[in-house]
């Protein structure tokens, strides 16, 4: 088995952990913070599944990071998970705050966007 | 006449000093066909008959034949308990290795490390969603530091 399978089975098993805080502080401290676009890639998309304030607040409002990652290919497979959560509630609630409170122009914009489309959806 | 007295008073004289002699041979042997020979006492009938059987040479032989199935037979059985009793020298041993065997399968104590045969015969089944997910999240991270040295180094 391939490293990269095995970091993707180890950030898989930790989107389904019983310990999520601890699951969480490890996807946002190795996973967001990976060289690889596919292990952020993949550890955006399972922060957005665990659908917690903490794991929802890491892509969202963080620079750099989940739909305000650079690489394109990580920031739209952020906010296709983002569209396909059936309780959205959290989600918009945290991009609400971000819009209006947000230190970082970029980030502000951002969340307007996904906002919006989220609205739309 | 005299010639004739005499002789018959001889001939009585030697009737009456054989008769005791006789009497004394006929008490030494106890068996009525045993004769006394030098103080040994033959049982068998040794006297030869006096009519020659056709087929005595026969009877030698069969006798002798006789005599060697006899010792045959008798080597054969010595043979034959010599090795029953290794026969069953060899059960009993076995018999012994078979209980003392059954005796330390019974006192033995088998354990098996399942988790780690399923390892060996699957090294990447640790890495499998199931077996990751009951690991503590510490484990998690130090199999994740593993497979990216440089990346947590940096």
């Amino acid at each position: 088995m391939e490293n990269n399978k095995k970091i993707r089975n180890i950030i898989t098993a930790l989107g389904e952990h019983k310990d999520s805080q601890a699951a969480i502080e490890l996807l946002t401290e190795f996973g967001t913070n990976s060289p690889d676009d596919e292990i952020r890639e993949l550890t955006a998309q399972t922060l957005i599944k665990k659908n917690t304030h903490e794991s929802l607040r890491v892509v969202l409002i963080s620079k750099g990071k989940g739909i305000n990652d650079l690489s394109a290919r990580v920031a739209m497979a952020s906010i296709n998970e983002l569209l396909s959560l059936k309780d959205k509630t959290e989600a918009i609630k945290i991009l609400d705050d971000t819009i209006k409170m947000h230190s970082e122009e970029e980030v502000r914009n951002t969340a307007r966007s996904v906002r919006a489309l989220m609205t739309f959806s | 006449m005299q010639i004739g007295k005499i002789s018959l008073h001889k001939v009585k004289s030697a009737q009456t000093n054989v008769q005791p002699n006789n009497i004394e041979k006929n008490q030494l042997a106890t068996n009525p066909f045993g004769v006394s020979f030098k103080g040994n006492v033959i049982q068998a009938d040794v006297f030869e008959s006096s009519k020659q059987s056709i087929g005595k040479n026969i009877s030698e032989k069969s006798k002798l034949f006789a005599s060697a199935v006899v010792s045959g037979i008798n080597n054969f059985n010595e043979a034959f308990k010599s090795r029953m009793n290794s026969v069953v020298s060899f059960g009993k041993k076995i018999t012994t290795n078979v209980f003392d065997t059954i005796e330390r399968i019974g006192n033995t104590e088998v354990k098996f490390d399942m988790e780690g045969i399923k390892n060996r015969i699957f090294p990447d089944r640790q890495y499998s969603v199931k077996n990751l997910t009951n690991k503590p999240v510490e484990e998690l991270k130090n199999l994740w530091s593993e497979l990216t040295p440089t990346e947590t180094a940096a």
